[in-house]
């Protein structure tokens, strides 16, 4: 069905349109302020373009002064430390959940389900006392131990309905041709799983390196900071010291990962939110 | 003899499966939550020697302290707000890129969807540069239409302060719920519209009559979903963007309360009651909606 009424149709486009600069808007501009000087932006409107010659040096500068490419490493170290050790652990328990009967089986799935539904701002403290009597605070494995455990119920949830939805046939299989349980786990089952753990890998991915609230309390040493709080450390400095060009330089050292990894992955992100949802 | 072994086996490989990653579980987010609902019965200032077990006097505290009702309600504010223009644009925005059968459907879908890739931190700071006084776009973008330059302090109006933080939010959110909104649409039988087609039901009646009350459990759980995100995690918005619930508390949500008494005030057995007051209000919440919008349906089909 397509809008007959002309313009109700115009109507719609306005509106997409508008959404869609909205959405633009701010990204675009945060890569033409990245290249401005102070000057720049008390002068002019807040759309000019940025005046030859453009400040590319605002990257080093944040890079190097302001510490991102200490964040930007401990980001990385974090992210993949938390997302590979969050994916390992989801993907063992949900197919021992979605495959094999046994007793607890059902709370098991209970506990991990309604994990889903507890505010982490409860876990908090605790969270904090626990990681420094473990003498974790400051460190890249505190952060990823707690990231990981952040991100095991969503993934637990998803990839159980992915192994309910694969033939229980090709287990069978396995087994008759004597196949050992971690056999048919590891060479038959996680290979086939690989969509599934692909969404799982991306969303964990996304949440670990943009995450904040825990971050900003496990860490206090500016050698440790992920790039989220580094940046929002340097926002509170710019009260004290205008450096609004650096400022967005740091913004998109921030953001383009994500916006890289979303523009590979775009397919993946869609069905993994639609899978875990509808159902 | 074989069988026992075979069995002994296959117990061996479930223990080894799910046993690590539940303990580990237990250690990083079960225990830490019985902590929290142990604390919140303490006076506690953080070193263990000073700890002192207080009965229910930190939630007696909570409903006397008038930051924490204001906090309370910002909360619901921001819970209704997001609710309502996050389902009213997202669902205008699955149906257009649905049935409408726009060409360039893909396009606005994979754009919409950006700002959930994007940190909130970097959604606070993007959006602190929009309403800057001095060199903010909002300010630059109405002096086109004024006389005079328009100067206002878009963040210092106490009162108003925690309508500023709607739009950043509900920008953030749209794309996520968006998506939901699609799959629940692409589910629905084409057959119905078609039969909907031949007696002539117009547009409209076609989205109140099938499109509507069969994504209701989507919007549902999408509605709840805000709800949890909501009382969970508005606090880094606060955060960022009124330096943790200024001016004057008039923005405090719970998340950031619960920070600024246990992290800068070391009440951490106070802190550890608001968590568990953020559990009880989404708990209570959710449960309210569910029942409401269950009767809804009813009402719709």
């Amino acid at each position: 069905m397509t809008i007959k009424n002309p313009l109700a149709k115009l109507l719609v486009w306005i509106i997409l349109a508008i959404w869609t600069v909205a959405v633009i808007y701010p990204l675009l501009w945060t890569l033409l302020d990245a290249l401005k000087n102070n000057e720049q932006f008390f002068l002019n409107a807040p759309w000019a373009l940025p005046k030859f010659p453009l400040l590319w040096s605002n990257f080093s500068y944040v890079w190097s002064k302001y510490n991102f490419g200490t964040y930007f490493m401990n980001s990385i170290i974090v992210t993949v430390g938390s997302t590979l050790l969050g994916m390992i652990l989801s993907a063992m328990t949900a197919y021992i959940l979605a495959r094999y009967e046994f007793r607890g089986n059902k709370i098991l799935y209970t506990i991990y389900i309604s994990a889903l539904m507890i505010p982490f701002a409860l876990a908090l403290i605790p969270l904090f006392f626990l990681l420094n009597d473990l003498h974790l605070i400051n460190t890249w494995l505190g952060l990823i131990l707690v990231y990981a455990a952040l991100n095991l119920p969503f993934g637990i949830f998803l990839l159980i309905g992915f192994y309910k939805s694969l033939p229980k046939e090709i287990e069978e299989a396995a087994i008759i041709d004597g196949t050992s349980h971690y056999g048919t786990f590891f060479r038959v089952m996680l290979p086939l799983s690989q969509p599934g753990l692909i969404t799982v890998m991306i969303t964990n991915m996304l949440n670990n390196w943009n995450e904040y609230f825990l971050g900003v309390v496990l860490t206090n040493e500016p050698t440790k900071y992920t790039l989220p709080i580094g940046l929002a450390v340097m926002q509170a400095e710019m009260q004290y010291r205008v450096e609004w060009g650096p400022l967005f330089a740091g913004l998109l050292i921030t953001t383009l990962p994500t916006l890289i990894v979303y523009m590979i992955y775009q397919r993946q992100i869609a069905s993994g939110i639609t899978a875990g949802a509808v159902k | 003899m074989k069988t026992n072994a075979k069995k002994l086996k296959r117990n061996l490989f479930i223990a080894s499966f799910i046993i690590p990653t539940f303990l580990f579980f237990c250690v990083f987010t079960i225990y830490p939550v019985i902590q929290a609902l142990q604390k919140s019965f303490y006076d506690w200032s953080g070193m263990s020697e000073n700890s002192e077990f207080i009965g229910f006097d930190n939630f007696v505290e909570i409903f006397k302290d008038p930051i924490i009702l204001r906090a309370i309600g910002n909360d619901y504010f921001l819970v209704v707000g997001k609710v309502i223009g996050i389902m009213i644009l997202a669902t205008f925005f699955a149906v257009a890129l649905t049935r409408f059968k726009l060409r360039s459907a893909g396009f606005f879908r994979a754009i919409f969807f950006i700002p959930n890739v994007i940190s909130v931190v970097v959604i606070g700071v993007l959006w602190n540069f929009i309403y800057n006084p001095q060199i903010g776009f909002l300010n630059a973008f109405l002096s086109l239409f004024t006389e005079k330059k328009v100067d206002i302090t878009w963040l210092g109006f106490p009162q108003h302060t925690i309508w500023m933080l709607l739009p950043p939010t509900i920008w953030a959110g749209i794309g996520f719920y968006m998506i939901l909104m699609i799959a629940a649409i692409v589910n629905i039988p084409a057959s119905y519209y078609e039969a909907a087609n031949i007696d002539g039901a117009g547009q409209w009646s076609q989205f109140r009559h099938i499109t509507m009350p069969l994504i209701w459990e989507q919007i549902k759980v999408s509605v709840v979903n805000i709800v949890i995100t909501t009382l969970n995690g508005s606090f880094v918005i606060v955060q960022l963007m009124t330096n943790g619930g200024q001016p004057d508390n008039t923005t405090q949500v719970m998340g950031s309360y619960l920070y600024r008494m246990a992290f800068q005030q070391y009440h951490f057995g106070y802190g550890a009651a608001i968590g568990v007051m953020i559990l009880i209000v989404s708990l209570i919440t959710t449960f309210i909606l569910q029942r409401v919008m269950r009767q809804e349906a009813i009402e719709m089909s």
